[in-house]
């Protein structure tokens, strides 16, 4: 890891090279892991320590193991399955406006406006989020009963609940694709038109440009936003318990419930399952680096 | 130089940023910590001296500072001791809940001189306690001087030695079971548990817990807490239990109410307040009896509200407060204690919109210190059950680890 | 073309609809303040308070210097590691997303334990408590708005960097006689204008509704204003959560057309 040799360029940069020798490669991004060790590694040890201690403050390792508890699992594989969807169907349905909005031809103030939007959107969450969503879908909200007073169809009475992990789902991705649209467009704008032009001329398909041309070079931002979009989902909390709380068990209510709570409880596992969390976000960190490479393999 | 000419306009926005930020008007201004010893301006001439020199602890936690029990407490010294050190901090004290925002106004104009800064309001009693903890050693705006924090933290703070004694005027009011002998809490309010019910909405408004289960309130009932954490969602299932035969230290019975109420369709998962009240999603809301007058009175008759309290099974909830053992002010939070139990504080929280039943309230009811028309327009709570913190801990661990076995369905998908 | 626009334009609805219906349910709602009426009284409530405005403004300043510090700190790093360094990408990318996991409550008590003591080394001391006046706590605040802002800004401008040939662009201006501030100021930077205008969205749009740290660092933003208004009242949240909706969007779109600007290309590139 700590190598101090850079890897050698693939292009001839001498001059590069000459510029920035082995130690001083690293000046540029010293002021990156002082911020970070300054501002979120120390600040955040107490999360580490915190683990191992003991509801009387002695030192344990009963917290960690705990995490092996059913309840504990299940509220580990519930918050994985709802990232995991939201991050899928998020990143779809984004990539589809943020490719509507760079690559067609809606006019300037749609786009403006769209961007602009979803920027406030991507952030939209928690109580405020989940009354809205109450407004619109809940057994009162302006939608069920439209549907009911109009088309004399109950959602209610077919299954549809929003209290639930669909509801739940939905809720979440109203901030989950603005996300992906605002993160991709950078990304999009970068594929030069001279590139679509130069695969029509030589008679591409639509098809054939994006399978060979596009989505590969696109396939590295893609990836790396659908992570940005699990660890949203992963680490969001107060959308959850304004909608659900009682019913849902995801890790970081749990961990709200250990750390902050209204009543006595355990902060040591609190902060082990947070450090689970940590752990999760590392593994899929080495999850995703590996599908980078398998994917630019594929698509090569 | 041209790259000089790129960066100074981005320079130029930060340098005026942080201008203006640096001239804007503190809102709070950061009193600095006493230094040595303030000046009293009158040394109190009763025997027990009021420590006016708050030791400023570098690691020991401050010394127990006892003013007379009962006796009499020179307020005025306090007074200065308080106006020297200049700021009140509080933490979690919304201004709609027992008209906190009513209390804080009386202390302010009572005691000119001392800010009242507020964190927080939205903080749970855990979040209080690790307040303190974090703060122990900043003597900044961050620290909270004072607290009101559920029942059962009470032993536990003063185990963590998060507490500072100090036992007000009014001591000998305080019922005993409501209050740490040795001074280091003591119960401020109660209320007991109720349903606020939108009678837009719902006809027939249910009198008892047993009517919960009725068919005609399907979809209709909602918690105002995850039981799992919250202080008032447990003492929900708590207060079911007394109605089913159970008890407080083990509410199973509770939780069984509760597992029936979800499979008649009754339950609604999701956390009400008012705004879910109001919108008729959660029309009948089960919570403390203040929150739902004082929600009844914010609402102005859209919707109209009702709120009764069951039959059966009332269990009471009180508070307790305490100054912390790192309080940077001292003397201003002891001044704000006496301000509470005084009898202006304690009526605050009885009239409307404050609607809390104050922890003096049959001491002073004897002393005829109670307007009539005040005391009626609070429910009768008579036969409520004040269960003894032993019995609370005991019973939230049962709820905390049955709640999602008994009663939640565990939510895979689509459901 | 055509075709594309039609379905520019289906994909466009698509999310306008997703996003305004939840919103127009609040709306709705909060129009009924007064019983059989619809009107706005709930919002002249809101927007009478003198807090409402001092704390949206304050929010909105240090939203500013959030996007600044952070801008300036990313676009550094990622273009560091994208040259020069990609044996790094996944460490720093672990820690750009540390702050999903990191629960902020956590973080903000980290800042109160560290920094209201002195920061020293030895006898000597660094860093004067951080936690005493409301200039220095504004630096903690304003450091743990960038952290949170962190995943986001990294992921838009490693977008960005990935969209443009950076390699070969830095060779161009270093034959040219450039120095590193030349480049990153004069080169890169502009050609990330989307990237950065991305960025600089989403850090804006954290900072204003952000909750815990500003709380527990005692200063006045609009976040807990917020919620301390929602806590008891029925149809003012709702009034206020729309009027915060489009007030920052109003604010986005001026950084919008400040960033935009002129769509000068310095390069070649597009």
């Amino acid at each position: 890891m700590a190598q101090a040799a850079v890897a050698p360029p693939k292009t001839s940069s001498d001059l590069i090279a000459r510029f920035g020798g082995i130690p001083l490669a690293w000046v540029g991004v010293l002021p990156f892991f002082l911020f970070a060790l300054l501002f979120l590694v120390l600040p955040s040890l107490s999360l580490f320590t915190g683990s191992f201690t003991a509801a009387d403050g002695n030192f344990t390792l009963q917290n960690i193991l705990d995490l092996s508890r059913p309840d504990i699992v299940s509220a580990y594989t519930l918050s994985i399955q709802i990232s995991v969807v939201t991050a899928v169907l998020g990143a779809l349905f984004g990539f589809f406006i943020a490719y509507a909005l760079v690559m067609t031809g809606v006019p300037g103030p749609v786009r403006t406006s769209m961007v602009t939007a979803c920027g406030v959107a991507s952030n939209f969450a928690g109580v405020p989020l989940a009354f809205a969503f109450v407004a619109a879908l809940g057994r009162t909200g302006f939608i069920t009963q439209f549907l009911r007073d109009t088309f004399n169809y109950n959602i209610y009475d077919h299954g549809f609940n929003l209290y639930s992990f669909l509801g739940l789902s939905l809720t979440y991705l109203y901030f989950q694709f603005p996300l992906m649209v605002l993160v991709m467009m950078p990304a999009l704008e970068g594929l030069k038109r001279e590139w679509r032009e130069a695969s029509q001329n030589l008679g591409a398909s639509s098809f054939q440009y994006w399978r060979y041309v596009a989505l590969p070079i696109l396939m590295p931002s893609i990836l790396g936003t659908m992570i940005l979009l699990f660890g949203n989902a992963f680490g969001a909390y107060a959308t959850a318990y304004a909608l659900t709380g009682g019913r849902l068990q995801l890790v970081t209510i749990q961990i709200g419930a250990q750390i902050r709570g209204d009543v006595l409880h355990n902060p040591g596992l609190g902060y082990a399952m947070a450090l689970g969390m940590v752990v999760i976000m590392a593994v899929s960190i080495l999850a995703y680096t590996w599908l980078q490479r398998r994917a630019a393999r594929w698509l090569q | 130089m041209k790259a000089l000419a790129r960066v100074l306009p981005i320079m130029a926005v930060v340098l005026i940023a942080l201008a203006i930020m640096a001239c804007a008007p503190a809102a709070q201004p950061t009193a600095a910590p006493p230094t040595a010893a303030p000046q009293p301006t009158a040394v109190p001439p009763t025997t027990a001296p009021q420590p006016t020199t708050a030791p400023q602890p570098t690691s020991a936690p401050a010394q127990p500072t006892q003013a007379p029990s009962g006796g009499a407490t020179d307020m005025d010294a306090l007074y200065q001791a308080a106006k020297a050190e200049g700021m009140l901090t509080t933490i979690a004290l919304p201004h709609d809940w027992c008209n906190y925002g009513g209390v804080i106004d009386g202390f302010k104009k009572k005691y000119p001189g001392i800010t009242v800064n507020e964190l927080n309001p939205d903080a749970g009693s855990g979040d209080e306690i690790e307040a303190i903890k974090a703060n122990k050693d900043n003597k900044g705006p961050q620290a909270p001087d004072v607290v009101d924090v559920g029942f059962a933290f009470g032993d536990s703070g003063k185990a963590d030695g998060l507490f500072m004694p100090y036992k007000v005027a009014t001591w000998n009011d305080i019922p005993d079971s409501a209050k740490d002998p040795d001074g280091y809490w003591y119960g401020d309010y109660y209320g007991v548990m109720s349903f606020m019910v939108n009678s837009d909405v719902i006809k027939n408004p249910p009198q008892d817990w047993a009517d919960l289960l009725k068919p005609e309130y399907k979809s209709a009932v909602g918690m105002s807490g995850d039981p799992r954490t919250s202080n008032q969602a447990i003492q929900t299932v708590q207060g079911a239990a007394l109605a089913m035969g159970g008890t407080v230290a083990d509410p199973t019975k509770g939780l069984e109410f509760f597992a029936q109420m979800n499979q008649a369709g009754n339950l609604v998962p999701l956390i009400a307040n008012n705004a879910s009240v109001a919108k008729g999603e959660t029309p009948i809301r089960i919570t403390w009896d203040y929150n739902a007058l004082a929600g009844r009175d914010s609402m102005n008759g859209n919707p109209k509200v009702d709120v009764i309290v069951p039959k059966s099974g009332r269990i009471a909830g009180v508070y307790v407060q305490a100054i912390s053992a790192y309080a940077p002010h001292p003397n201003a939070a002891k001044l704000w204690m006496e301000y509470l139990y005084s009898d202006e504080g304690q009526l605050i929280w009885l009239a409307p919109p404050g609607y809390c039943h104050p922890i003096r309230q049959d001491a002073m009811d004897k002393a005829g210190k109670i307007p009539a028309d005040l005391k009626a327009k609070l429910p009768s709570t008579e036969g409520a059950v004040f269960p003894s913190n032993a019995d609370l801990i005991a019973g939230k661990d049962v709820v905390v680890k049955n709640w999602d076995k008994v009663v939640g369905a565990d939510i895979k998908s689509g459901q | 073309m055509k075709r594309s626009t039609v379905w520019g334009w289906f994909w466009v609805i698509l999310g306008v609809l997703y996003l305004v219906i939840p919103l127009w349910g609040a709306f709705d709602f909060s129009l009924r303040a007064e019983r059989d009426v619809i009107g706005f009284a709930a919002y002249a409530r809101a927007f009478a308070d003198d807090d409402f405005w001092r704390t949206f403004i304050f929010s909105n300043q240090m939203a500013l210097i959030s996007i600044v510090i952070s801008v300036l700190l990313i676009v550094l790093t990622a273009y560091w590691v994208q040259l020069k360094l990609p044996q790094l990408r996944p460490i720093v990318e672990f820690i750009t997303l540390l702050p999903f996991v990191i629960p902020a409550i956590i973080l903000v008590f980290g800042y109160i334990k560290l920094y209201s003591r002195p920061l020293a080394v030895g006898p000597i001391s660094l860093l004067p408590p951080l936690t005493n006046t409301d200039f220095s706590t504004n630096i903690l605040l304003v450091a743990g708005y960038v952290v949170l802002a962190l995943p986001y800004m990294y992921r838009s401008v490693d977008n960005g960097l990935r969209a443009i040939d950076v390699r070969t662009l830095t060779e161009a201006a270093q034959s040219l006689g450039a120095n590193w501030i030349t480049i990153m100021f004069r080169i890169i930077m502009p050609n990330l204008r989307a990237a950065l205008l991305s960025g600089a969205l989403l850090t804006f749009a954290i900072v204003v509704g952000e909750l815990t740290i500003a709380t527990f660092l005692g200063r006045p933003a609009f976040g807990p204003y917020l919620q301390l208004l929602g806590q008891h009242k029925a149809y003012e949240p709702a009034a206020l959560s729309i009027a915060s909706f489009l007030l920052t969007w109003g604010a986005m779109i001026l950084i919008y057309f400040v960033t935009r600007g002129t769509e000068t290309q310095t390069t070649g590139a597009h």
